[in-house]
């Protein structure tokens, strides 16, 4: 088996604009990091996660041009041109993004960690598709796995958001998405 | 990661010379040969990006056929209104392919290439005969979901799916290479070990794939995609079947080509023979599934696996054409 000396190698440098949530930044990274690292550790976005660093787990995801991309298999180096959309971009001037605001409201994340790459898939889902039925939902966050929450809420949390983003202000998430299941024979309470 | 430098060239033979030099490799989107450094399996020393070549990132549609080059993303190729309406069975092969987000990145040029997933193969600690060693873990050792023909040698299964819509196809694989452009037809790209161990691909030193075609002539009439996996979300398939009738308005002109079951994609002419439109045709076809299969101590299951698919294909195929 061959060993891994990664001091030997020397590390090709390089000097790059990345635009990154609509702002300019110049950063020097070597060519061999990833997006996720160089979001993270270059340039202190940490609201990135990184999960399994293998594209198997979704919690890195952000947009580049609009789609969601695993940003632990891009090169950062190759990312150059293109504009790069990461959670800390979600926010519309001081208020929370709708999806945000219902993950927030209707207790859609546990630990938060898969909450980023969540947020960013849908997001691009809702930008392309503002109304989009229960499968087209589950077929877009295919790849982005929570271990906490079960998914229900994460799925009502983006119904509810996408109603938001319709201008349905009347749209309300079901009762049990909320409070749980009633108990059978049992009335739900408001308390 | 282990460091690597980046190489981008500017035109094809420089590409070819700079991959030649040391131990370098193509670089595409990555995803499969970042995770490939990641885990310690591969080490170049530089990669050779051919994103930055010219010209391999459109998909061109001519009465031949439908070009689609090597750099294509595989989510543009499964939302293209073309290949949609003329080779349906190559778009739903690949909205079955890995996540939303790898299909966003992945190209076709790089899942045709990917490496097999045997896990001794992308584990470090392990050497066989596909990486220059002898002999295979898997046989006598995990093997669940290892290939059940043409298994002797080595029993990893070619992980691509778009590989047996192509093969079904006669899709034509255009290769640069150091004399100019040759072309093979996608059964002859795809090798099994018997060929060479060390290749799943018949890629000579330096050569890459520069785009790919979907002959018109071989449209089906009508089609379907059937796969088995143990996730739904996403998942490598366990086995497929990729069934063609009546290829180019040519009645009896069919294809059956398994996947996840053997080393290339796995053409069965015995079983399109009895694809016959009788009343019995998938309990015949169906029942031989599994002729010629060696499974090993636990992927047994693929041969019923593949009996089950293949009644599916076929009347999802007849109720898709009635329909
Ligand atoms: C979690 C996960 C699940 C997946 N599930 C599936 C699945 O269900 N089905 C499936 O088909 N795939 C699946 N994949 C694999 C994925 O489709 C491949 O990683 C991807 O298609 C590779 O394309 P790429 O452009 O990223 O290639 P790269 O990683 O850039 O390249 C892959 C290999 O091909 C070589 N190469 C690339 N382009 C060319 C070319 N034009 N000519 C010659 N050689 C070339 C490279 O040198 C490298 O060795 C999965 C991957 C992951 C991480
Ligand atoms: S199945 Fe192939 S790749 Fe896996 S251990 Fe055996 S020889 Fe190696
Ligand atoms: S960290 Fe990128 S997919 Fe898991
Ligand atoms: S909230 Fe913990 S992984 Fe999703």
């Amino acid at each position: 088996m061959e060993q891994q000396d990664h001091s030997a190698m020397e590390h090709q440098q390089v000097f790059k604009k990345l635009s990154v949530n609509g702002e300019p930044h110049s950063v020097g990274f070597s060519v061999h990091h990833s997006l996720l690292e160089v979001l993270r550790e270059q340039m202190q976005l940490t609201g990135t996660k990184h999960g399994c660093e293998l594209g198997e787990c979704g919690t890195c995801t952000v947009l580049i041009d609009g789609q969601p991309v695993l940003s632990c298999l891009e090169l950062a180096v190759e990312c150059e041109g293109r504009e790069i959309t990461t959670v800390e971009g979600m926010m519309i001037g001081n208020d929370l993004h709708p999806l945000q605001e219902a993950f927030a409201d209707l207790g859609a994340a546990q630990c938060g960690y898969c909450t980023p790459g969540i947020l960013m898939t849908a997001k691009a889902l809702l930008e392309e598709n503002p109304a989009p039925t229960r499968d087209e939902v589950v077929s877009a966050l295919a790849g982005n796995l929570c271990r906490c929450t079960g998914y229900h809420k994460i799925l009502e949390g983006i119904d509810w958001a996408a109603a938001k983003m319709r201008g349905d202000e009347d749209f309300r998430p079901p009762r049990e998405a909320i409070y749980g299941d009633p108990l059978p024979g049992e009335e739900p309470s408001d308390a | 990661m282990r460091p690597f430098k980046v190489i981008r060239p500017t035109n094809e033979k420089e590409a070819m010379e700079q991959v030649s030099k040391g131990n370098a490799s193509y670089l595409a989107a990555g995803t499969d040969l970042l995770n490939r450094i990641k885990e310690h399996v591969a080490s170049p020393d530089s990669v050779v990006d051919l994103k930055s070549l010219p010209g391999m990132n459109t998909i061109e549609v001519t009465d031949q056929g439908i070009w689609i080059g090597a750099l294509v993303r595989l989510s543009a190729v499964s939302s293209h209104t073309d290949v949609l309406s003329r080779f349906p069975a190559v778009c739903e092969t690949i909205i079955h392919a890995a996540t939303p987000q790898i299909r966003n990145m992945a190209t076709v040029g790089g899942n045709l290439c990917q490496k097999p997933r045997c896990w001794y193969l992308r584990h470090e600690g392990y050497s066989c005969v596909k990486n220059g060693g002898t002999g295979c873990w898997a046989r006598d050792g995990e093997n669940e979901f290892h290939g059940i023909f043409d298994n002797q040698i080595c029993s990893a299964t070619q992980p691509s799916n778009l590989a047996p819509v192509l093969v079904a196809h006669e899709a034509v694989i255009e290769i640069a290479s150091k004399d100019g452009v040759r072309e093979l037809t996608a059964d002859q790209f795809f090798i099994g070990p018997s060929s060479d161990p060390l290749r799943e691909v018949s890629l000579e030193e330096g050569e890459f794939v520069r785009r790919v075609m979907l002959p018109e002539s071989t449209r089906a009439g009508s089609w379907a995609y059937e796969e088995a996996r143990e996730k739904q979300s996403f998942d490598w398939a366990q086995a497929s079947v990729t069934l063609l009738l009546d290829r180019g308005g040519r009645k009896g002109d069919h294809r059956v080509v398994l996947g996840a079951v053997s080393p290339a994609p796995l053409r069965r002419s015995d079983i399109e023979k009895k694809i016959d439109g009788s009343d019995d045709e998938i309990a015949e076809a169906s029942g031989i599934a599994g002729a010629g299969a060696t499974p090993l101590s636990e992927n047994g299951y693929k041969i019923p696996m593949l009996k089950g698919l293949i009644g599916k294909a076929i009347r999802s195929a007849r109720s898709r054409k009635e329909g």
